[in-house]
């Protein structure tokens, strides 16, 4: 799970073209979307469904559920290791 | 008109009014994730921005303590930018997102236009007036001071002023001035040696 989660940390980074952010600024239990977390927005959770398919194989079939996948790196390294083939 | 404030941005440091607040450390390759986090700015949208929206944002924080004039929802301020190659660094990267890979880039294609810029500072500081954004060869006083005047003769109070280039096609730099519709007048020569100034820090 921990090198699910450094792997994670350096593909958001790289998807999401954070250049200026390393991958120790991303904190595990944080939110990753809003002002309290890295500050992403709707845009970025295209970028991350783009993410999960492409590195993962996963597609999200239930885009209502993806705020809660999407909601911090934690839940979205479990969502990954519980729905990777 | 008058000038309330100026800052300025390049890989040297930052600085407001010609004194420095932050210095860089020499060959800082991420000098404005270091002027960030030495000027302890709490903006985490920062870090989605491309460059030119990054050094705007720092340059306009620095310069906030000028704006005691400028009240929320001002729309008597005219956002004035330019720059010498449009958004062509984002640009690149976006064909870059999807010639190879084939998947392009979202968040690379929001910021495939200059002007993202005065929307990221009209957005933070909900600011509803007027804005610009020129693609010059260089910084041209004499066009922005053209500019402001006409600016002010439509019945705007201010104009936050920025130059978002390079030297020499090399060194980054990113110039605020915030002028005041108010009596006296900028010479072209004044907002030279601003400009020259910072350069030579």
């Amino acid at each position: 799970m921990s090198s699910l989660k450094e792997n994670l940390k350096v593909q958001i980074i790289e998807q999401l073209n954070l250049e200026d952010l390393s991958p120790a600024d991303i904190v595990d239990d944080a939110p990753l979307f809003g002002d309290d977390g890295l500050g992403l927005d709707s845009i970025d959770a295209l970028e991350f469904i783009v993410l999960l398919d492409s590195e993962y194989g996963i597609k999200i079939e239930d885009p209502a559920g993806a705020r809660e996948i999407f909601y911090s790196l934690n839940s979205l390294a479990s969502f990954i290791e519980s729905n990777q083939k | 008109m008058k000038i309330l404030g100026h800052s300025f941005i390049n890989r040297k440091g930052a600085f407001l009014n010609g004194k420095e607040v932050v210095s860089c450390p020499e060959n800082e390759a991420k000098f404005l994730r270091h002027i960030y986090k030495a000027l302890e700015v709490n903006y985490p949208k920062f870090y989605k921005m491309d460059t030119l929206s990054k050094s705007v944002i720092l340059a306009d924080f620095i310069l906030s303590p000028t704006y005691t004039d400028l009240t929320e929802q001002e729309d008597k301020l005219q956002l004035l930018f330019a720059n010498d190659e449009s958004s062509k660094r984002t640009d690149l990267s976006f064909i870059e997102s999807y010639v190879p890979k084939e998947a392009a880039s979202p968040s690379l294609f929001v910021y495939t236009l200059p002007n993202i810029l005065t929307g990221e500072l009209s957005i933070k500081h909900k600011w509803y007036g007027e804005n610009t954004f020129f693609i010059l060869d260089k910084f041209n006083a004499e066009f922005y001071l053209e500019q402001i005047r006409m600016s002010f003769s439509r019945g705007n109070e201010y104009c936050l002023c920025g130059w978002i280039g390079s030297v020499d096609k090399k060194n980054e730099e990113c110039f605020l001035f915030l002028l005041s519709k108010s009596e006296g007048e900028v010479t072209f020569n004044e907002l030279e040696n601003i400009l020259n100034t910072y350069r030579n820090e």
